[in-house]
C-alpha cells in the first residue's frame, strides 16, 4: 500500500476545486474559500457551483470537470444527499483526493450513504478525510482549507482531532495560545483515512516535530500500533471514554478487568504513543515536546521563592521523577555565587534573589551538573524585580545547552513581557509550575520512549 | 462458542509449552487413588464437569489430600458436584499435584472488538478482582512488552523472589496461543510462580465458533 504520496498531494495540494463554494457569507463552502484565500495560499483555487457566476471575485465552475486545469484535491461542502455525485466528478477530473465536509453521514446513523461515497473515492483511487469533518490547515503552506476562523501561528506540531464542535473549539484554542501548529486536521468520521494513515504520512513529514492528538475511538487498531510504533517522534494522545468497567456479561475476570480503557492503555504503551490525561496535559506537553530535547530521568528546579519550589518538587515525587543530589563540584560554585542564608541544594531557593546575574549563575552551574538532565526555572514576582532580566538570564543559559529547560513565571499582567520573551526564545513556560513539571514529566517519558526505538 | 473444562484449557495451555500441574481425571475411587500415588501425596482433588465453573464455590476444590483420605474425598466432591448442580455432566475427579508455595498470578486473553486479542497479566488468586492490579497488552506481543507488564502493576515488588524470566516466556506464550487458536476468552488463574519456573494451577478457556463465522481478526500492516 502507498499511503504515503497520494496524501501528501491531498494535504499538500498544487490546486484545490472548493466544490459548494457560496457567496453566502452563512454557508461552510463561502467560509472555507475565504479563509483558503485570505490565508495566503499560493496555489490555485477553483470555486465550483452550478448556480454562481463567481464568489469572491474568482470565476466559478458549473462543475468540477469544467476546470480547465489538473485538480489535485476537491473540498466538498455540499448536502449529503449531492456529496455522490460531486465525489463522482472529483474522480473523472482525476482529483488526488478529497477532503468531505459536509454531514449528515454515519454520525447521524446514515452508514450506507458513508459506506457508498467510499467505495466511490476507492474505485477513483482517491484519498478522502471524513465526511463530517472541519478540514485541514497547513500553516507551512498558508493554506487554511477549513472552517476555522484564525490561521494558527507556523511551528512543528500537528494536531489531528476527531471533528465534531469540541475539536473545533480545541483547534481555535490551540490557535489563540500562540502553539506552534503545522498541520490542523480534522479526521471526521474516518470513512477511509484514519489516524493511522495520517500517522504514516506525519511520520517522515519534515515540518511536523511532534504529533498531538485527540482521540474518541481508534479504527483497526492493531494497525494503529504498527504504525504508531514506527515514529521515530513524539506522539501524543488524549483518549476520551475512560470507563475502566469490562464487560458484565464477562465469562472470566479476564473479560470483566478489560475495559476499553485498559485495553487503550496498553494499546498505546506497545505504540509509544504518551497518554495525556487532560486538555491541558495534551497541550502543555506537545508544547514542551516539539520545541525541547526529550528529558533524562535527573531533574533540577530553581526558584527565587521557596515555596513554589517545594511544590514542584512534591508533584515531581508524586509522578515518580528524580531529583539527584548534586555534586560537590556544583555545591562549591553554587556558594560561590549564592547569597550566605541560601542552601545550595535541590530543589534550589535563591532566598529571594532574582537579579540577571543570580539566575544566569545557578541556571548555568545547575545545567553543568551531569547529574542533572532538565530542568525547570520557576520566577516568583516580586514587585522590586523586573521579571525580564531572570527571563533573559535564562534565554541566555539554555541557549548553549542540549539539556531541556522548562519555565514557570508566576505572576500577574507585570510579566506579560517576560512570558512573550521566553515564549519567543523557544522556551516552554507555564503560567503553574504543576503544569511545567507535567510537560517536564512527559519529556521524560518520551525519552525512555525514544531509547527503546 | 465453547467452555473448556479445567483440564481441556490446561491441555491447550501444553500445546503451547506452558507448564501445569501434573494431573489427570480419574472416574472411580481406585482410580483416584492409583492417580495419586502415582503423582505423590498431599494431592489437589476437583470436579471435572463442564457445567460447573465455579468449583470453589460448589465446594468441589479438596486439597492437601493424604493417601488414606483419597476415597472419601473422592465421594464428597462427587457429593457435593450433584447436589450443587443436578443435572450437571460429570467427567469424574480431577487429581492434581499440590503445587508448592509462590506468587499467584493471573495471566489471561480478551478478544476486544478494535484491537483484536489483548493478554493481561497481573497479581492473580482468588481476589483477583478485588486487586484490580493488571496490565494489557495487543497481541502479538514482544518481549520487552512482557517485560514491561511486570514492571508496570502496582504490585510489582511482589515478585522479587520469583522467576520473572518463567513468567515473561508464559506471557509470550499466551501471546502465540492467542494469536493461533480461536480463544474468546482465558484466564489462567492462579498460575504459580516460583523461585524457579512457573505452573498453572487453573485455567478455563472459552474457544469462539468454527473458522468459518470467525472474522480475521490481525492483519499485519504491510
Amino acid at each position: 500500500m502507498h499511503i504515503t504520496p497520494m496524501l501528501s498531494k491531498v494535504l499538500e495540494p498544487d490546486s484545490i476545486a472548493v466544490i459548494g463554494a457560496s457567496s453566502n457569507r452563512e454557508k461552510w463552502g463561502y467560509r472555507i474559500l475565504d479563509n483558503i484565500l485570505s490565508g495566503g495560499y499560493s496555489g490555485a483555487v477553483y470555486p465550483v457551483n452550478p448556480n454562481e457566476d463567481a464568489v469572491l471575485g474568482l470565476r466559478c465552475y458549473p462543475s468540477v470537470l469544467d476546470i480547465p486545469h489538473r485538480v489535485d484535491l476537491g473540498i466538498i461542502a455540499v448536502p449529503a444527499e449531492i456529496v455522490p455525485a460531486v465525489l463522482k466528478a472529483c474522480g473523472r477530473k482525476d482529483a488526488r483526493g478529497v477532503v468531505i465536509v459536509s454531514a449528515g453521514f454515519s454520525e447521524v446513523g446514515n452508514r450506507e450513504l458513508e459506506n457508498k461515497v467510499r467505495d466511490i473515492a476507492r474505485d477513483y483511487e482517491m484519498r478522502m478525510i471524513g465526511p463530517n469533518t472541519f478540514g485541514f490547515i497547513n500553516t507551512h503552506l498558508n493554506l487554511n482549507a477549513s472552517i476555522i476562523p484564525q490561521m494558527p501561528e507556523t511551528g512543528g506540531i500537528s494536531f489531528v482531532t476527531q471533528s465534531g464542535t469540541f475539536g473545533l473549539a480545541l483547534v481555535d484554542w490551540a490557535a489563540s495560545q500562540q502553539m506552534g501548529l503545522h498541520l490542523v486536521l480534522g479526521v471526521g468520521n474516518k470513512a477511509d483515512v484514519d489516524d493511522s494513515d495520517i500517522l504514516a504520512y506525519l511520520s517522515p513529514d519534515r515540518h511536523t516535530k511532534t504529533i498531538m492528538m485527540y482521540i474518541e475511538g481508534i479504527k483497526r487498531g492493531r494497525r494503529f500500533i504498527d504504525v504508531a510504533s514506527r515514529i521515530r517522534k513524539p506522539v501524543i494522545a488524549l483518549k476520551t471514554g475512560r470507563s475502566r468497567a469490562g464487560s458484565k456479561a464477562a465469562l472470566s475476570h479476564t473479560g470483566s478487568l478489560a475495559g476499553t480503557d485498559r485495553i487503550y492503555d496498553g494499546a498505546f504503551k506497545q505504540a509509544g504513543v504518551i497518554r495525556a490525561g487532560t486538555i491541558e496535559e495534551l497541550f502543555d506537553s506537545a508544547l514542551a515536546l516539539s520545541i525541547t530535547p526529550p528529558a533524562g530521568c535527573g531533574i533540577g528546579i530553581i526558584s527565587n521563592g521557596g515555596g513554589a519550589a517545594i511544590l514542584a518538587a512534591d508533584l515531581c515525587e508524586d509522578l515518580g521523577l528524580n531529583l539527584p543530589d548534586m555534586s560537590e563540584r556544583t555545591v562549591r560554585m553554587l556558594k560561590g555565587v549564592l547569597p550566605a542564608i541560601a542552601t545550595p541544594a535541590n530543589p534550589l531557593d535563591t532566598a529571594g534573589y532574582a537579579s540577571y546575574k543570580m539566575f544566569r549563575d545557578v541556571t548555568d552551574i545547575m545545567l553543568s551538573d551531569p547529574g542533572i538532565h532538565a530542568l525547570l526555572v520557576i520566577y516568583v514576582h516580586a514587585e522590586m524585580v523586573d521579571p525580564c532580566l531572570p527571563a533573559e538570564a535564562v534565554i541566555d543559559a539554555s541557549e548553549r545547552c542540549d539539556k531541556p529547560v522548562l519555565t514557570s513565571w508566576i505572576g500577574g499582567k507585570d510579566i506579560g513581557t517576560a512570558v512573550k520573551l521566553l515564549e519567543e526564545n523557544r522556551i516552554p513556560n507555564y503560567p503553574l509550575p504543576e503544569r511545567a513539571v507535567v510537560a517536564l514529566n512527559n519529556l521524560v517519558r518520551y525519552k525512555r520512549i525514544s531509547q527503546k526505538r | 462458542m465453547k467452555i473448556l473444562t479445567e483440564h481441556e484449557s490446561k491441555k491447550l495451555l501444553t500445546e503451547y509449552g506452558i507448564p501445569v500441574t501434573r494431573e489427570a481425571v480419574a472416574r472411580s475411587r481406585e482410580a483416584a487413588l492409583m492417580l495419586a500415588r502415582e503423582i505423590g501425596f498431599p494431592v489437589a482433588m476437583k470436579i471435572a464437569s463442564p457445567d460447573i465453573m465455579h468449583k470453589h464455590a460448589a465446594g468441589c476444590v479438596l486439597l492437601d489430600v493424604g493417601a488414606q483420605d483419597v476415597g472419601a474425598a473422592f465421594d464428597t466432591i462427587i457429593e457435593r458436584a450433584k447436589k450443587h448442580a443436578p443435572d450437571a455432566r460429570i467427567d469424574g475427579v480431577l487429581v492434581q499435584e499440590m503445587v508448592p508455595r509462590g506468587t499467584e498470578i493471573v495471566i489471561g486473553i480478551k478478544c476486544d472488538s478494535q484491537f483484536g486479542h489483548a493478554v493481561m497479566f497481573g497479581l492473580g488468586g482468588v481476589f483477583v478482582e478485588v486487586l484490580d492490579d493488571v496490565s494489557f497488552r495487543i497481541v502479538p506481543l514482544t518481549k520487552r512488552d512482557a517485560i514491561e507488564m511486570t514492571e508496570e502493576i502496582r504490585g510489582h515488588s511482589i515478585l522479587a523472589g520469583c522467576d520473572v524470566g518463567a513468567i515473561v516466556d508464559a506471557i509470550l506464550k499466551v501471546s502465540e496461543m492467542a494469536a493461533k487458536e480461536n480463544i474468546l476468552e482465558l484466564d489462567i488463574n492462579p498460575l504459580i510462580a516460583c523461585e524457579r519456573g512457573v505452573v498453572a494451577v487453573d485455567a478455563s478457556a472459552t474457544i469462539g465458533d468454527p473458522p468459518h463465522n470467525t472474522r480475521r481478526l490481525y492483519v499485519p500492516y504491510r
